[in-house]
């Protein structure tokens, strides 16, 4: 179980990202945290494994605290932390095979690894990594090779490399063509099903419906909503979003 | 107020003007004197126009008459062929600076011909080289110098080498030695650019701001190296030779240092700077995967600096053997202290043969980088 405790994030310009934001996250919940761009979603997720650092407030998973573990037991957390990003952040310039591998990092023998020496039980693994995303046979493609879907696709190998208890997923489907949402999104359910714990942020309230177990709802850093998303009606929708805002269904696109 | 504001522009433009006539007297400039003393350039750009590039095999053939002076110190040239290769003067003695013709029949059409003095103790004075026309023949006026005076009854003698080309072209010395010392100065700027290479690309890291500037001692850290690569910067490799070459003696190796030094410099910093612009994405996804620190660099930022790196380091190369071939001019070695030989011992068409292969290896050079840095992506 992870607990979000009274978490508040100030950054250094003075732009206060998240303001006492607290809720549990059960083992295997898919989570989903919705609410406007600018409204902390990114920073929660990142608070979690701790890329940032919160102000305040403690974040504790299975018991240990990670906003108190020292450099090398943050990366040991860590590991067990897949993440996917809107972005998906892969090396362009390497290849799909070097991407997936690199989720690998926190495990292998470090001197290798930074050779570029890689065991051939990992190389395995990561085939198998992309065969269960469909893409086995880019492996040996340049990572900007790919198309968006794919790339993303790669992505979810790589976090499946850290053989994750959970996935933290920043807008996995933002920069991609809406028709892509759900292929991507199947991929994470089914992880899902598998009993890895997904917190995932999204945009399309269709898709939330679809996909979540539970959700969180961030307005100017502060948590408005906590609840299934059957119990979104039209008036939480506006206290979220804001009154001008209108319903788009990904679907529809 | 537009009254001030017309003051103020009067008085820039009356600064302005001032500069530029004190810079045009500093720098004596006097651009008619181009056009005039173009005669003087002529020689010079001729030479430099017709370097010494190839030789041929010469045969030489020597024939020598005895002449006294003045006359009756010493006996004249008995017999004179009256066919074959010969040569006649005018007369067959001479009093000190009395001038004489001197001919040369049925030697080697369209020859070089060298005409000398051989003086009673061995020693040789060169008179004149010119050509035999297409008969062989060839007229001179000699003038006899008191210093060709007979000594102890032994006469001075006229010599005559006819130089023939045999066989075909090769390289002259001048060329090979060009070619040596351009050897040199590319080797050296490889060299030093390796050197500097391996020394600025780790630091460059620690001069980087995404990578090092976190905390307090990363922040030091960020700031020293930063810091160092900017005064090292502000040093002109000219400078940093001299100094080398007051430690080390002058030589390639002190140029070689002062290159490495100041490339290191201006490395650290280009390379630095491609480490700043990196996509930060994978950086933050490599570290979220719980990788150690170095891997997060050598699997998310070595692999989207490379193409920089290469591109500013082929730069760099071209850019040090043009450093390099200045660095030779005060002492650095290799085709630019060749050059600035050749240039104090007068020997033009040599000069010309090293500026000509400078300017080829430059522009190879230029061509080469370009390309490679072209198809880097």
């Amino acid at each position: 179980m992870l607990q979000i405790q009274n978490v508040s994030k100030t950054y250094p310009n003075g732009t206060q990202a998240l303001k006492n934001v607290s809720f549990d996250v059960k083992d295997g919940e898919f989570l989903v945290v919705i609410g406007l761009s600018g409204s902390g979603k990114s920073t929660l997720l990142r608070c979690i494994n701790r890329l940032i650092d919160p102000t305040e407030g403690k974040i504790i998973w299975d018991g240990v605290d990670i906003t108190a573990a020292p450099p090398a037991e943050l990366r040991n957390i860590r590991r067990k932390i897949g993440m996917v990003f809107q972005q998906f952040n892969l090396v362009k310039r390497s290849s799909v095979m070097t991407n997936v591998l690199s989720g690998r990092l926190g495990y292998v023998n470090p001197w290798m690894s930074l050779l570029g020496i890689w065991p051939a039980e990992e190389k395995q693994r990561a085939l198998e990594a992309l065969g269960r995303v469909g893409i086995a046979d880019k492996a040996h493609n340049r990572a900007d090779a790919l198309s968006g879907g794919q790339q993303q696709r790669v992505g979810i190998a790589r976090a499946l490399m850290q053989d994750p208890k959970l996935i933290l997923a920043d807008e996995p489907v933002a920069s991609l063509d809406p028709v892509l949402s759900h292929s991507i999104l199947q991929y994470l359910e089914q992880l899902n099903k598998e009993g890895i714990t997904v917190i995932c942020s999204l945009h399309f309230l269709d898709l939330v419906h679809r996909y979540a177990t539970r959700v969180v709802a961030l307005k100017d850093g502060v948590k408005v909503f906590e609840g299934t998303a059957q119990e979104i009606d039209r008036a939480k929708f506006k206290e979220i979003y804001g009154e001008e805002a209108q319903e788009v269904r990904a679907a529809s696109l | 107020m537009p009254i001030t504001r017309i003051v103020r522009n009067a008085l820039i433009t009356a600064l302005v003007i001032a500069a530029f006539i004190v810079s045009l007297r500093v720098t004596e400039a006097d651009f008619p004197r181009l056009f005039r003393d173009l005669p003087k350039g002529k020689d010079l750009l001729t030479a430099f126009l017709t370097p010494d590039v190839f030789t041929r095999e010469v045969e030489t053939r020597t024939i020598s008459i005895a002449f006294p002076i003045p006359c009756g110190s010493a006996p004249t040239e008995s017999l004179l062929p009256s066919d074959g290769p010969r040569l006649v003067p005018s007369v067959n003695c001479a009093a000190p600076l009395e001038t004489f013709t001197l001919q040369g029949f049925d030697l080697q059409p369209n020859s070089e011909v060298v005409i000398r003095w051989r003086l009673p103790d061995g020693r040789t004075m060169t008179a004149i080289r010119t050509q035999t026309d297409a008969n062989g023949y060839f007229t001179y006026d000699v003038q006899a110098r008191p210093i060709q005076s007979s000594v102890d009854g032994v006469p001075s003698r006229l010599e005559v080498d006819t130089l023939t080309p045999v066989g075909g072209l090769k390289p002259s010395q001048a060329l090979k030695d060009v070619m040596d010392n351009m050897f040199v100065t590319i080797f050296m700027a490889l060299l030093s650019t390796t050197l500097a290479t391996i020394i600025a690309a780790p630091l460059s890291f620690l001069a980087a701001s995404n990578i090092t500037r976190k905390g307090c001692v990363g922040t030091v850290v960020y700031y020293i190296f930063r810091s160092f690569f900017n005064l090292m910067r502000s040093y002109d490799p000219l400078v940093m030779a001299t100094v080398f070459g007051f430690w080390l003696s002058f030589g390639p190796f002190p140029g070689f240092l002062a290159l490495t030094v100041v490339t290191i410099a201006s490395l650290g910093k280009l390379f630095s700077e491609a480490v700043e612009n990196i996509d930060p994405g994978p950086l933050e996804a490599l570290q979220a995967t719980g990788a150690p620190p170095l891997h997060t660099v050598r699997y998310g930022v070595v692999p989207q600096i490379v193409p920089d790196f290469i591109s500013y380091i082929i730069y760099h190369w071209d850019i040090n053997v043009r450093i390099s071939t200045i660095i030779g001019f005060v002492g650095g070695g290799g085709i630019g202290y060749y050059l600035n030989l050749s240039i104090n011992d007068f020997k033009w068409n040599q000069a010309g043969t090293a500026i000509w292969a400078i300017v080829i290896v430059v522009w190879a050079m230029d061509f080469l980088s370009a390309e490679i840095r072209k198809r880097l992506t």
